[in-house]
C-alpha cells in the first residue's frame, strides 16, 4: 500500500440535530467511521445488504439473557417479516419467552441488591432484571403439560429440538411470542443446547410424571442434518450473532459443513479475543476456519447488545421502508 | 453443648418450609412439584401440611409473611 491509500477517507464530524431518527443518527456514526460508532454503522450497512439479497439465509445467534431484558418483541418481529429465516438459541432465552407468552413477566430491578434477600423472596435475578418464582413454576407446569401431551399424541416420535419448538409453539396464543412468530412464519428455532436450560427440569418432571406412560423424545443431533442443509441449500448466508456461545458457533459450524462459508457477518459482543472462547473470538479467526469466507462483508461490534442491537435493526427497518417485504424462507 | 443442626431443629410443620416448596401466590400458596409429579393436588396454602413434609432449611420468607397476613 502506498502512503496516500492510508489517508483516503477523512473523519467527517459528526452533526447532531433535534428530531433526527435513528437512521440520520447511525449515518453520522459513518461519516465519523471510527471506534464503535464506525462499527455499528458497518453493521448497519451488512445487515441492510443481508435484508436486501434474497438469495442470503440470515440466522441470528442469540446468547445473553436478552428476551428477559426486552428483545423479545424485536426478535418476534423480525421473524414475521423475514428478515430473521433462522433462529439459533440457548435454550434459556426461549425459556424466557414463554415465561411471558405465559403470563409472566420480568422485572426492572438493580444489580446493587442483597441477593439472599432476594432468595428468600423467591426472586430471581439476571444482572439488574428480576423474576419471580412463581412465573417460572406456572411457565414450567404449563410446559410440562404441552410436553405430556405432544409425547401422547406423537408415540414413540423422536423431535428434532426445533420440531418441538414448533410443537410448543403452536400452542401459544401470544402474538409476541418469538416461538409463537417462528411457528407461524416457518422459522425454525434451533436449540443446540436445549438441555443447558429450564428445558431439562421440565423434561425431568414430565419424565417423573409419566414413568410407564408416554414419554417425549427428543434427538438432539437430529437438527445437525436439519441445519446444515438449509446452509447446503441456501445460495448465501448471513449471520447475526448476539453474544456468541454455542449458537454462534452452531451457525459457523453448520457453513463450514455445507462446504460454502458464511458470506456476511455481525457480530455483537463484550468479550475478548485473547481467552481463546468463541463468543469474543475474531471473525478472521472464523476465517481460518473456513467457517467464514474471506472476502466476506464481517464486523464485530463490541458492545451491549441491547443498545446496540435494537438500534441497528431501527436503522435499517428505517432504511428498508414500510413497503419492503423479504419473501425468503429456507427449506427444511 | 453439642450445637443442633438446622436438620434438626424443632420447626412447626408447614408447606412453606418443606424442602419441595415453589412459591404459586405469595406468600400465601405454595406449589408442590413432588406431588404434582405424582399426579396428586400440588398448589397447597403455605401453612398447609401434607404427608411427605420434609424440613430443609429454606430460610425464605414464605411462612414468616404467611403468618404476619394471617394475624392481621
Amino acid at each position: 500500500m502506498r502512503r496516500e491509500d492510508f489517508l483516503r477517507e477523512p473523519v467527517v464530524p459528526m452533526k447532531l440535530q433535534p428530531g433526527m431518527t435513528v437512521n440520520q443518527l447511525v449515518q453520522e456514526f459513518g461519516n465519523s467511521g471510527c471506534f464503535g460508532a464506525g462499527r455499528l454503522s458497518s453493521a448497519c450497512d451488512i445487515f441492510e445488504r443481508m435484508a436486501r439479497d434474497e438469495e442470503c439465509t440470515v440466522f441470528l445467534a442469540v446468547a445473553g439473557a436478552v428476551v428477559p431484558a426486552g428483545l423479545r418483541r424485536v426478535i418476534a418481529d423480525l421473524i414475521r417479516k423475514k428478515l430473521v429465516n433462522v433462529l439459533v438459541s440457548t435454550g434459556a432465552n426461549m425459556v424466557h419467552d414463554l415465561v411471558e407468552a405465559l403470563g409472566g413477566h420480568h422485572y426492572k430491578g438493580h444489580w446493587f441488591v442483597d441477593d439472599f434477600q432476594l432468595y428468600k423472596y423467591h426472586i430471581f435475578r439476571i444482572y439488574d432484571a428480576f423474576v419471580p418464582e412463581e412465573d417460572f413454576v406456572k411457565c414450567d407446569k404449563t410446559v410440562v403439560e404441552m410436553f405430556d401431551e405432544i409425547a401422547k399424541e406423537n408415540e414413540g416420535y423422536a423431535f428434532s429440538p426445533h420440531e418441538l419448538m414448533w410443537e410448543i409453539g403452536s400452542r401459544l396464543s401470544d402474538s409476541e411470542s418469538i416461538l409463537r412468530a417462528a411457528y407461524e412464519a416457518k422459522v425454525p428455532v434451533f436449540l443446540p443446547a436445549i438441555r443447558d436450560s429450564e428445558f431439562a427440569y421440565i423434561y425431568r418432571v414430565h419424565t417423573k410424571r409419566h414413568s410407564t406412560g408416554s414419554i417425549l423424545k427428543v434427538d438432539a443431533f437430529k437438527e445437525v442434518n436439519e441445519i446444515v442443509d438449509i446452509a447446503i441449500r441456501s445460495p448465501r448466508l448471513g449471520m447475526i450473532v448476539i453474544g456468541g456461545g454455542v449458537p454462534r458457533n452452531t451457525v459457523q459450524h453448520a457453513a463450514l459443513m455445507a462446504g460454502k462459508g458464511l458470506d456476511y457477518a455481525v457480530v455483537i459482543t463484550m468479550d475478548r479475543p485473547e481467552t481463546g472462547g468463541l463468543s469474543g473470538s475474531t471473525l478472521e479467526e472464523t476465517v481460518s476456519w473456513g467457517k467464514l469466507k474471506r472476502k466476506a462483508e464481517k464486523v464485530v461490534v463490541i458492545g451491549d447488545a441491547l443498545i446496540v442491537f435494537p438500534t441497528m435493526v431501527a436503522a435499517v427497518l428505517e432504511r428498508l421502508g414500510d413497503k419492503f417485504e423479504r419473501k425468503r424462507i429456507p427449506k427444511l | 453443648m453439642e450445637e443442633q443442626s438446622e436438620w434438626s431443629k424443632p420447626k412447626e410443620k408447614f408447606c412453606g418450609n418443606c424442602r419441595h416448596h415453589n412459591v404459586y401466590q405469595y406468600p400465601d400458596f405454595i406449589f408442590c412439584f413432588v406431588r404434582y409429579q405424582d399426579h396428586k393436588d400440588h398448589v397447597f396454602p403455605t401453612l398447609g401440611c401434607c404427608e411427605e413434609w420434609e424440613l430443609k432449611p429454606q430460610e425464605c420468607f414464605c411462612v414468616e409473611e404467611a403468618l404476619k397476613k394471617k394475624h392481621v
